[in-house]
């Protein structure tokens, strides 16, 4: 009976410990705060939002991001990484005293969006169209949110990339695959991917189903695909070409017997932020390649 | 006698608990900078100006708030196990064990997905009452179920108990599952809540209702100590000591559930309280369930608060689940019990 009384007290103890450990870590956390130029502290929980922001200047403000902001890489050092939307809790992105919180309305934690919505802090959702148009429209919006009206030359940028795009003579059929780990995902109508594949130049080879579905051998072999795509951390995780070839149904495809695997930076494909034109033309010289 | 012994357990078990919830609201990611959460807290208390909104919003609408919620979920899932064990005779009876937990989510993941179309026109808490209803209906049904399946003639059958309970969780995880997949939509939460638990939704109103509902059942059943020990005679032998052993066998079974029911719908399946905290309880008091049953109601508060507070700071500024912290206490004591049985059985 005693050691038990003693394993409560202790335990209760040992959180207020835990509690003093807390306050040393947050005292060698901090050095890499700077003094923004404004007093502007803004949370991005997007890639493609956070890639907007900094492309309008504002990257020095940006102090806290979510999971998938993986560019620009200067971001690792000045902004403090908070986690995926669907896991955030409240009281990180409040300790970083956030005068602006930009998210999308995609995948986010509906506890988490109610808790900001009552913080009090200002906070706007963007709807993310996965088109051109549709990222134009986004850079729009987050420019007045940021009270900017000078975004034209991501504009010119993006219309400057699409320019270059060679329309291919064979359209070639394009099958994206989410490898991570055991589990395999390939990417449907209405994807970030398959709009990307298609600005391209190329035609999505999974067309008859919306979203992600786990892959099957039978539905990749009555697809098809000319082509493979995967993100570049997928394709490393897969084993590379060799591990790709050796997965179910693969081998039976155009792809898997040409060999054309391609791969490309997650975040530059999917995130549909100002670097739109950049992805889209480097599909489209890849699909080109693939295509000899 | 007896009862002064008693209400000198509580008074020290509530000591703690308030000791420990001060503590709480003093741990998180949230620096307030020269102040500590205490002077935050006069602060709120003593409607001081200077008080920042953001600071009001942490103190009152995130921690204390998620402490309340610990304290109330913890709570009602020790005395629910408790209870379970009192009627079923077995300390394995726990309502992640049996089931009762996965026909809740069952039942709360539909009722979300039908709630949602008429999510705008209805106020929070009509929507939050209606979610937390059919979490009710659906640990009852359960629990009738698994009643049925698994005791006859006042003797319980634990493996049929345990089974019963095992096929009620494969069920209510397949068409849960099935519910996730279908429904692209994001109100419908992540697999991961319902599975495994999170007590980061606190909201006064979700709070509200659940301390309704401790009060309700508190207030019939933590008097029960003593039938519930006079139960382990055996149902005829109490029966005629003189406790109505239908009425209290109804009483256990609507008041588990609902007390279940409402903790899965706010905070998802938090599996083993029930278990451990009796199972503590017993090493210290032996079977007796005058003393178990107050008790746990403050013990599984206490565990549940440091599990919390351990979960939002282990990963800081992530969060650990609280379904694994419980799991990773629970299935010692699981096997210890488990032990006990095997050695029984020679």
């Amino acid at each position: 009976m005693k050691s038990i009384k003693i394993l409560l007290i202790s335990a209760v103890l040992l959180s207020g410990i835990s509690c003093k450990k807390e306050a040393d870590q947050k005292i060698n956390e901090n050095p890499v705060a700077e003094n923004p130029a404004s007093n502007q502290r803004i949370i991005t929980l997007n890639g493609g939002i956070t890639e907007i922001v900094v492309a309008l200047g504002y990257e020095k403000e940006i102090a806290g991001t979510d999971v998938t902001s993986t560019f620009p890489g200067s971001l690792k050092s000045t902004a403090k990484d908070l986690g995926h939307v669907r896991s955030m809790t409240i009281e990180p992105v409040m300790a970083l005293n956030p005068t602006l919180i930009l998210a999308s309305n995609k995948d986010i934690n509906p506890d988490l969006l109610e808790k900001i919505k009552s913080s009090g802090i200002k906070t706007e959702l963007f709807q993310q169209e996965f088109s051109v148009a549709g990222t134009k429209k986004l850079i729009e919006e987050i420019a007045k949110s940021l009270g900017n009206n000078d975004y034209q030359k991501l504009f010119d940028k993006i219309d400057g990339d699409i320019k270059q795009i060679q329309p291919i003579a064979k359209k070639p059929k394009v099958l994206f695959i989410y490898a991570r780990g055991n589990m395999l995902m390939v990417a449907g109508k209405n994807t970030p991917m398959t709009n990307m594949i298609e600005i391209a130049g190329g035609e999505n080879a999974a067309n008859d189903f919306e979203d992600f579905k786990p892959l099957t051998p039978e539905a990749v072999v009555s697809a098809n695909p000319d082509v493979l795509l995967f993100f570049t951390t997928g394709l490393e995780g897969s084993g590379g070409t060799d591990g790709v070839l050796k997965m179910p149904g693969i081998s039976q495809t155009n792809a898997g017997k040409n060999k054309k695997i391609i791969s490309m930076d997650g975040g530059l494909l999917s995130s549909f932020g100002p670097r739109v034109g950049e992805a889209a033309l480097s599909l489209n010289q890849l699909l080109l390649e693939s295509s000899k | 006698m007896k009862s002064k012994k008693l209400n000198f357990y509580i008074i020290i078990g509530i000591i703690i608990l308030l000791i420990s919830m001060f503590l709480a609201l003093n741990i998180g990611v949230y620096d307030f900078g020269n102040s500590s959460a205490f002077q935050v807290l006069w602060k709120f208390i003593s409607g001081d100006s200077a008080l920042s909104l953001s600071e009001k919003y942490i103190i009152r609408d995130v921690r204390a708030s998620r402490i309340v919620l610990s304290v109330l979920v913890g709570s009602m899932l020790a005395v629910s196990g408790t209870s379970l064990q009192g009627m079923f005779k077995n300390p394995l009876a726990t309502g992640d064990l049996i089931g009762l937990t996965s026909g809740a989510t069952l039942l709360a993941a539909i009722a979300i997905v039908l709630g949602h179309t008429f999510q705008e026109f209805l106020p929070e808490w009509i929507r939050i009452s209606l979610v937390s209803i059919s979490a009710f209906i659906g640990a009852l049904l359960a629990m009738i179920l698994v009643y049925r399946i698994s005791t006859s003639g006042g003797q319980t059958n634990v493996v049929m108990m345990l089974l019963a309970g095992v096929a009620i969780t494969a069920i209510g995880f397949a068409v849960t599952g099935l519910l996730i997949y279908i429904s692209k939509d994001d109100q419908l939460r992540d697999l991961t809540f319902w599975n495994l638990g999170s007590l980061a939704g606190a909201t006064w109103t979700k709070n509200g209702i659940l301390f309704l509902v401790l009060l309700i059942s508190y207030f019939i059943l933590l008097p029960k100590g003593k039938a519930l020990n006079a139960m382990m005679l055996g149902e005829k032998d109490a029966q005629h000591i003189g406790i109505d052993v239908e009425k209290l066998k109804k009483q256990i079974i609507i008041l588990t559930a609902l007390m279940v029911g409402s903790c899965v719908a706010f905070s998802g399946t938090i599996g083993f309280v029930g278990l451990i905290i009796p199972y503590i309880l017993r090493q210290i008091f032996r079977s007796d369930y005058h003393f178990i049953l107050p008790l746990s109601a403050i013990s599984g508060s206490i565990l549940l608060l440091i599990a919390d507070t351990i979960s939002r700071t282990i990963v800081a500024p992530s969060e650990l689940p609280i379904g694994i912290l419980t799991g990773l206490m629970g299935a010692p004591v699981f096997i210890a019990i488990l032990l006990k049985f095997k050695n029984n059985l020679r």
